[in-house]
């Protein structure tokens, strides 16, 4: 996949994704997860590395911007994709997010 | 005519036959224990244990989480048949001695006796850098070269690094295995106790090996020991453990969490030579992390238990790392070894083997069980997997399963497998020059896992292969 290509994607106003939720949507077949960790927004695909099942609906922590693969138990940064546990190893897509005319916005 | 030594080799030999019962079979009373959890495995417990090794809340929080993640997953359905564990019929915390002692005389005199049997302070006087012995839930006596020490090497029970190192503790701990990786690793992060830590500096070659010694004697009992490798850059350490249990009519259970770190350049071995008695469940939990131009070796020798599940695994995540898996089991009577590897390739030139020698008899089953992965972006690598069955008799069986991935073009990789079984023709071969024919068989098999007998330290090559003619007696006609 090429990573030059970038389209702006319009998630959802900004009031619907309150401080420490989550959201989880699809974009061309892809499923990709926004958090929200004490107002700062982040984007990350919702694929695990490790075995390409869902990430983002398992337990995550806003203070630490981490979020916990439920089968197991791989700890990814949300911040960098990257894990901080075995056994993922390889980092998850993360995409710039942001707010514009009170609207989540992402670059895909 | 045999040789005076020949015949000195075969009364040793005959000696330890005896059987497991007498020699590791034995088990002590429980007088003057200093506490033992009723049986059953709630919240309560949990922080009962937390509570009373005086954790910090950090260590507390994980093992009430890591719980629920063990309610929450169901029983593994592959492998060994795990139903047959009924987890509210163990006890999970037994504290035998209130100390963990560094002299030898200080310890508990029944515990001292068993030790004494199982040959552990002499092991240490001949040729050790550090010892470890575990007496069910916890660590009765610890002591490291006293040079080791003042080139900071750190070589403790997980108890007493958690006390007194914690920060190193806490960065490491759980990184290479989280509680919610398996049920089992799951259920160790829960209700933990004892084990090793060792954390070698960078640069220091820990020329002897450092040996920990896990010990069961109550009926029921569950230990759960968790052990922690850090190998800094360039380091060098070697690490062996040797493990038995009484025999008891009811079920046991052994599983324990093994993570190491091997930082850039540093190389690790790791040793077990496991021989549960056969009413213990040993399922264990073994990853280590390869950086640049590490060498994992993971030595692995299955002999004992009812069920073992293991697989000792890899990950190359640093360029030029080097993992090495040797396996050995041997499935007898009422056994089922389910054991093999892990590697996974997750940067480029790495390059790693496993070879597992697996022999069943008397309607024993092992499995080897392998995966072989090479990741995106892990170019040039080479892997080499060997796995040999040896079948001792028609009532036997060997299954392999083994599991390549493979996201590169250009890697190197080949596989190999065969099963052969002890046929009339070698039988007859070798007793057509002199030999008896359980001398014969013996030799065979001998011959069949020498390649791992070889990379042992000598006094546990000559145990190894004293325990499996242990398990070859009687084995023929």
């Amino acid at each position: 996949m090429s990573s030059e290509e970038t389209t702006t994607v319009t998630v959802c106003p900004a009031s619907e994704l309150g401080v420490g939720e989550r959201l989880i949507f699809e974009h061309g077949g892809e499923p990709i997860a926004v958090f929200n960790a004490g107002g700062e927004l982040f984007a990350i695909e919702d694929r695990c590395s490790h075995d390409d099942g869902p990430l983002a609906e398992g337990e995550w922590n806003p203070a630490d911007c981490t979020v916990e693969c439920p089968r197991h138990g791989s700890l990814f940064d949300l911040r960098t994709g990257k894990p901080k546990t075995l056994p993922a190893f390889q980092p998850v897509r993360t995409f710039p997010v942001e707010i514009i005319d009170d609207k989540i916005t992402l670059e895909v | 005519m045999p040789s005076a030594e020949a015949l000195a080799e075969k009364k040793k030999v005959e000696g330890i036959n005896s059987d497991y019962e007498e020699k590791f079979g034995f088990h002590d009373p429980e007088t003057g224990y200093a506490y033992k959890a009723p049986k059953g495995l709630n919240r309560e417990i949990v922080e009962e244990i937390s509570r009373y090794k005086d954790e910090p809340q950090w260590m507390r929080d994980f093992r009430l989480k890591a719980l629920e993640q063990f309610q929450s997953r169901p029983t593994p359905q592959w492998g060994g048949d795990l139903d047959q564990i009924d987890f509210d019929d163990i006890h999970y915390f037994v504290r035998a001695s209130e100390k963990n002692s560094r002299d030898w005389s200080e310890v508990p005199e029944d515990i001292k006796n068993t030790f004494d049997r199982l040959g552990i302070p002499e092991a240490e006087r001949k040729f050790l850098a550090g010892v470890g012995a575990q007496y069910e839930s916890e660590v009765v006596y610890h002591q490291v070269n006293e040079q080791l020490e003042a080139q900071g090497v750190i070589f403790t029970d997980m108890d007493t690094a958690l006390r007194e190192h914690e920060d190193l503790v806490k960065e490491y701990w759980a990184t290479v295995i989280p509680p919610n990786d398996n049920k089992l690793a799951a259920l160790n992060s829960a209700v933990w106790s004892g084990g090793s830590f060792v954390y070698v500096p960078a640069g220091v070659k820990v020329e002897m090996p450092l040996q920990a010694y896990f010990r069961i004697n109550t009926e029921n009992m569950g230990q759960f020991e968790r052990t922690l490798i850090i190998a800094e850059e360039g380091s060098d350490v070697h690490y062996i453990e040797g493990c038995t249990a009484p025999v008891y009519s009811s079920d046991s259970l052994h599983s324990a969490v093994v993570e190491i770190v091997a930082k850039k350049d540093a190389r690790v071995r790791y040793t077990t030579v496991q021989n549960w008695s056969q009413n213990v469940f040993n399922l264990v939990t073994k990853r280590a992390v390869a950086h640049e131009g590490a060498t994992m070796e993971w030595v692995d020798c299955n002999l004992g238990s009812k069920l073992t599940m293991k697989y000792p695994s890899i990950y190359l995540l640093g360029e030029r790392a080097h993992g090495e898996i040797l396996s050995i089991a041997f499935a007898g009577d009422g056994q089922h070894q389910d054991a093999g590897g892990k590697i996974i390739h997750g940067a480029p030139k790495t390059t790693s083997s496993i070879f597992s020698k697996s022999i069943s008899k008397d309607g024993g089953r092992s499995t080897y069980r392998g995966l072989l992965e090479v990741a995106d972006g892990a170019t040039e690598t080479r892997s080499k997997v060997v796995c040999d069955a040896l079948l001792l008799d028609e009532d036997s069986r060997s299954d392999t399963y083994p599991t390549i991935r493979i996201d590169e073009n250009d890697a190197d990789i080949g596989h190999e497998a065969t099963v052969s079984k002890v046929g009339d023709d070698m039988l007859f071969y070798l007793q057509s020059r002199g030999l008896s024919e359980e001398e014969a068989s013996k030799m065979i098999v001998n011959g069949f896992i020498e390649p791992v007998t070889k990379e042992l330290p000598m006094e546990y090559a000559v145990e190894l292969n004293r325990l499996i003619e242990l398990q070859m007696e009687g084995s023929i006609g």
